[in-house]
Order: structure tokens, then C-alpha cells, then sequence
């Protein structure tokens, strides 16, 4: 029998206020601790007053892997077509009693049918999950690099987003998408530790380690299959929108007589005159970009394109100035050199004005000017 | 009691403790385990406890015997609740303890208060409970034998 030296009552007693004082709110006791308990005991025997202590009994505290995984946003996320780094965003919070490595599974796949509303379309292009390192809630490319979660100390929360590519297919219009969470071995920082295994219940505990006990939720019910409770895995679902497939765009040709080499005042359409022609676009749909417009426009017969006169930029007064300010495009269709998203040619064999707008805001226009002479 | 504590501690100055004495005190940490009968009812069974995580309810259990040929009076057995546990209630069929929220004052659960900022107190809960004692009035025999027992959970 081990029988510890006495311990005397008064020092257990002053131990025992330094415990009350943090008896409330207190965390979980961290895995591995070791628990031991021993009584002090008095007694006298023929009047003479003994002392003695008990046995100590002991155990070790395992590893209850518990955590959440939630969707961090409030609706589907609104994507056009083509947009890049798109982001779902997650929060992973760690209930363990222990600090956890947790890896992170992006997954367009598994995605129970019913939990989110409406009919998934199309899978998002280079889906991947990353780490909100910075802690500001919000992706940051090259600097939230991290693909698993390093050492989440227990009640400690990280936001996790999952980043892809919207494909350009026309017919896209949903695609759901799932944050699958499974929790890993923790205690080596930046190590990426491996998934844990639940200790089988039925084998006896080897005494002094700490067993690995799951006691994770069902993160999405059991009506779906995405997650089961008591796994060392959790899942939420979110996914992305195609919200708006078209924009309201219009575009409005005017022609205005510049110069007809007599009135200086008033020119009239004589021979001779210089005439520049005005298409005004116009995206009439809020906070959606028209990208890749491309016009075209024939010079009417018995006139005569003006070279380089093509002019692209904000719109200016109607009647008066068609580009307001805006930049002069050269007539050859070699448009390496082009950098402010505006590009124009003009093909002499067909006669024909083309320019090309990367990009229209919303709710905004943008004016292209050419000039013809009549013959 | 702060009297009987003093005099327990005077007595340790002059009669250091016998590594072996003749009260043989086993402390065990156990948990519940609800067990089916071949009758359909269902019992309450205490089994060593091999997997304890937070939230889990224990039962500590002081075992004692009377291992040496003369009877023993005035047995006390003070326990100080583990850290990282908090005590509950009395185990099922263990007599009930006098607790102490300091170590120092015993006595009835509803019995005690708790000194909060402000110089006023609150009655004490469970989880304020740092030592469980047990105090045994009569004298017991040589060979008798008895146990008391309490819930903790841990934290």
C-alpha cells in the first residue's frame, strides 16, 4: 500500500481557497492531466490522537474532441460568371479540452440534396480551403495560405474560406459547396498533425494515456449523411449564386456634323463635311459590369472613314461633345500595346468601325467617336 | 471545528505519523455504470473509471478497516476535492459529509456562505465545495470496516 507522508491539515486547507476563488466559469481540465485524490484522516487511539492519509487514487484525463463548424455568411454568395477567388466563409471552433490541429476538406461532391435551397448546376473551378491567418474575417490572397488549421486552442475560434473560380458557362446558376472539417492530432505548432482515431470503446483504458474520446455533433442532422455525430468530423454547407445572368445594355448611334469647310457657325451635310458618329453604351443594371462588349459599325456608303479618328471614353454632353475624355485608338487591329481596356480597329475591306470594351460598370456608359467625310 | 483542526494540528507536531497505522484508509476513484438484470430492471454498478473526460461524473470512494486490535474513536477523514473536480452530492448509500468552501469551516451545504466583493456573502453551491469530510461519532472495533463516498464532476 503507498501511503504518503502526512500532509498537514491546515496546509490542504490553505490550498483548498486558492481553489475557490477560480471554482466558477472554469475551462475544461486539459487532456492528459493527472487527477489525484487523497483523504487525510484522524483518529485517537486509547486517548492519543493519530494521524494518517489514504491511498491516493488516480486517473488521467482523456481527450474529449469536441468542435463546430458553421457557415459565417448570411446567403449563398453572389458571383458573376467568370469571377475569380469567389469565397464561401466558415468558422471552425474548437471545444476540445486540448489544443487541435484540424484539416480541412473543400467538397463540391457530397452535398446531401435539401439542406440548402434550390438545384446545384455547376461546380466551381480550383475549390480550395484556407485559413484566415491574420485573423481579420475577410480572405486575403497570398497571405491567408494556410490549409489546415495549426494548433486551435480549446474555445478558440478561426475563420476558414473556401476559394474557387466561377466556370463561364452560360447555364450556370448554383453551386453548393461544403466545408468537411476533420480533426488531427495537435502539439507540434506548424506541424500538420494526422487525423485522429477514437480510442475503441471496448478495450480497457491503458491507465496513465490519454484516450482519444469523440464527442463531436452531428453538424447537419440526421436527416442528411454530410456528417455523423461522434465522427472527429464536422461539415456546413454555403455556395455560390449566379445572381444576375444579363444586363440592361443599349447602345444609341447619333451623327453630328463637325465641319463642312463653309459656315463656320452652323455646318451643314455639304460634300466635303466631316461627320462624327456617336455610340453611346449604356449598362442600365446596377452594380453589374457588362465585360467584353464589342461593337461594330459599317461606314455608311458615299462617306469616307477618317483615319485614327476613332475616339473611346466617359460620355460627354449630347450634340455637343460625345467623349468627354477619352483616348485616341489607332486603325490597325494589333492592340498589344492597348492597356486601358479599350481597344478599336478600322477594316478597310469591309468598311467596318469595331471596338471593344473589357468592361461597362453598372449603371454607368461609355462612349466610342469616329469620323467619316461625305463624298 | 477551527478548534478540533488545531488540535489535530498540534497533535501532528508531537506524534508524527505512522507510515502503517492502524486505520486503513482506501481511497478509489469509481464512475456509474447503469447495468441491465436478467429481470429488465436496471442498477446503478460502480466500475473502476478508465475514461474520464470533461462533463464525466466520478465517484471517489474512502474505504477504511480498522486493521489493529484496538477499537479507534473520533475518526475523521477529510478529503479535499481534487482540482479540476467539482463536487456534486454524496454517492448513493454513503452517509452524508460535512463540506467546507475554506478547509477550515464545515458543515452543512445550505449551512455555508461565500464571501463576495463588497464585504456582503451568497449561499454556497456545490461548486464552491473544497474539502468533503466525514466524522465517525462512535467508537469502531478492531476488523470493522465501513465506506463513504461522494460525486465530482470533472470540470
Amino acid at each position: 500500500m503507498f501511503v504518503r507522508k502526512a500532509i498537514p491539515a491546515l496546509l490542504a486547507g490553505s490550498a483548498g481557497l486558492c481553489f475557490a476563488g477560480t471554482a466558477q466559469a472554469a475551462p475544461q481540465t486539459t487532456a492528459g492531466t493527472v487527477i489525484n485524490n487523497t483523504a487525510s484522516v484522524t483518529y485517537t487511539v486509547n486517548g492519543t490522537a493519530q494521524s494518517s492519509t489514504s491511498t491516493t487514487a488516480t486517473f488521467v484525463v482523456d481527450r474529449k474532441v469536441n468542435f463546430t463548424v458553421v457557415t459565417d455568411q448570411s446567403g449563398m454568395t453572389q458571383v458573376n460568371l467568370g469571377q475569380q477567388n469567389a469565397v464561401t466563409t466558415f468558422k471552425v471552433t474548437n471545444l476540445t479540452n486540448d489544443a487541435q490541429d484540424f484539416l480541412l476538406d473543400p467538397d463540391q461532391q457530397s452535398i446531401s440534396l435539401g439542406i440548402l435551397p434550390g438545384t446545384d448546376n455547376f461546380d466551381m473551378l480550383n475549390l480550395k480551403a484556407y485559413v484566415d491567418s491574420n485573423g481579420n474575417g475577410v480572405y486575403d490572397a497570398g497571405v491567408d495560405t494556410a490549409t489546415y488549421i495549426d494548433e486551435l486552442a480549446p474555445d478558440a475560434s478561426v475563420a476558414v474560406f473556401l476559394v474557387g473560380n466561377v466556370p463561364t458557362t452560360p447555364t450556370a446558376q448554383l453551386a453548393f459547396d461544403s466545408l468537411h472539417v476533420i480533426v488531427a492530432a495537435g502539439g507540434a505548432t506548424a506541424t500538420k498533425g494526422t487525423a485522429l482515431i477514437a480510442t475503441d470503446l471496448n478495450l480497457a483504458n491503458a491507465d496513465n494515456t490519454v484516450d482519444i474520446v469523440f464527442a463531436d455533433d452531428d453538424s447537419d442532422g440526421t436527416l442528411y449523411l454530410g456528417d455523423i455525430a461522434r465522427n472527429g468530423q464536422g461539415r456546413a454547407y454555403s455556395g455560390y449564386e449566379i445572381g444576375t445572368h444579363n444586363v440592361a445594355l443599349t447602345v444609341t448611334k447619333s451623327a453630328r456634323i463637325v465641319s463642312d469647310g463653309v459656315n463656320l457657325l452652323f455646318p451643314k451635310a455639304l460634300p466635303g463635311a466631316t461627320v462624327e458618329y456617336c455610340l453611346l453604351v449604356n449598362n442600365a443594371t446596377l452594380l453589374t459590369a457588362a465585360t467584353g462588349v464589342n461593337l461594330s459599325d459599317v461606314v455608311p456608303v458615299k462617306t469616307t472613314y477618317v483615319p485614327g479618328s476613332i475616339s473611346i471614353g466617359l460620355p460627354g454632353v449630347p450634340g455637343i461633345a460625345c467623349v468627354l475624355s477619352g483616348s485616341a485608338e489607332d486603325d490597325d487591329a494589333d492592340d498589344a500595346a492597348e492597356s486601358d481596356g479599350f481597344t478599336a480597329s478600322f477594316d478597310g475591306s469591309t468598311k467596318t468601325v469595331a471596338a471593344h470594351l473589357d468592361s461597362v460598370n453598372g449603371a454607368s456608359s461609355i462612349a466610342v467617336a469616329f469620323k467619316v467625310t461625305i463624298n | 471545528m477551527l478548534r478540533s483542526l488545531t488540535i489535530a494540528a498540534v497533535a501532528l507536531g508531537a506524534f508524527p505519523a505512522v507510515a502503517a497505522g492502524p486505520l486503513e484508509v482506501t481511497s478509489r476513484v469509481m464512475v456509474e455504470a447503469k447495468q441491465r438484470a436478467d429481470d429488465g430492471s436496471t442498477r446503478v454498478a460502480l466500475l473502476p473509471a478508465r475514461r474520464v473526460v470533461p462533463g464525466d461524473r466520478v465517484v471517489f470512494v474512502l474505504a477504511y478497516r480498522n486493521v489493529g486490535r484496538q477499537p479507534l474513536s473520533d475518526i475523521v477523514l477529510d478529503n479535499p476535492v481534487p482540482a479540476g473536480l467539482a463536487y456534486r452530492a454524496p454517492a448513493q448509500g454513503s452517509a452524508v459529509p460535512d463540506v467546507s468552501i475554506d478547509g477550515k469551516t464545515y458543515g452543512a451545504l445550505a449551512a455555508l456562505r461565500v464571501p463576495v466583493a463588497g464585504g456582503s456573502t451568497r449561499a454556497a453551491t456545490a461548486e464552491d465545495v473544497t474539502n468533503v469530510r466525514w466524522r465517525i461519532d462512535r467508537p469502531i472495533a478492531a476488523g470493522t470496516q465501513g465506506q463513504f463516498a461522494f460525486q465530482a464532476i470533472l470540470r
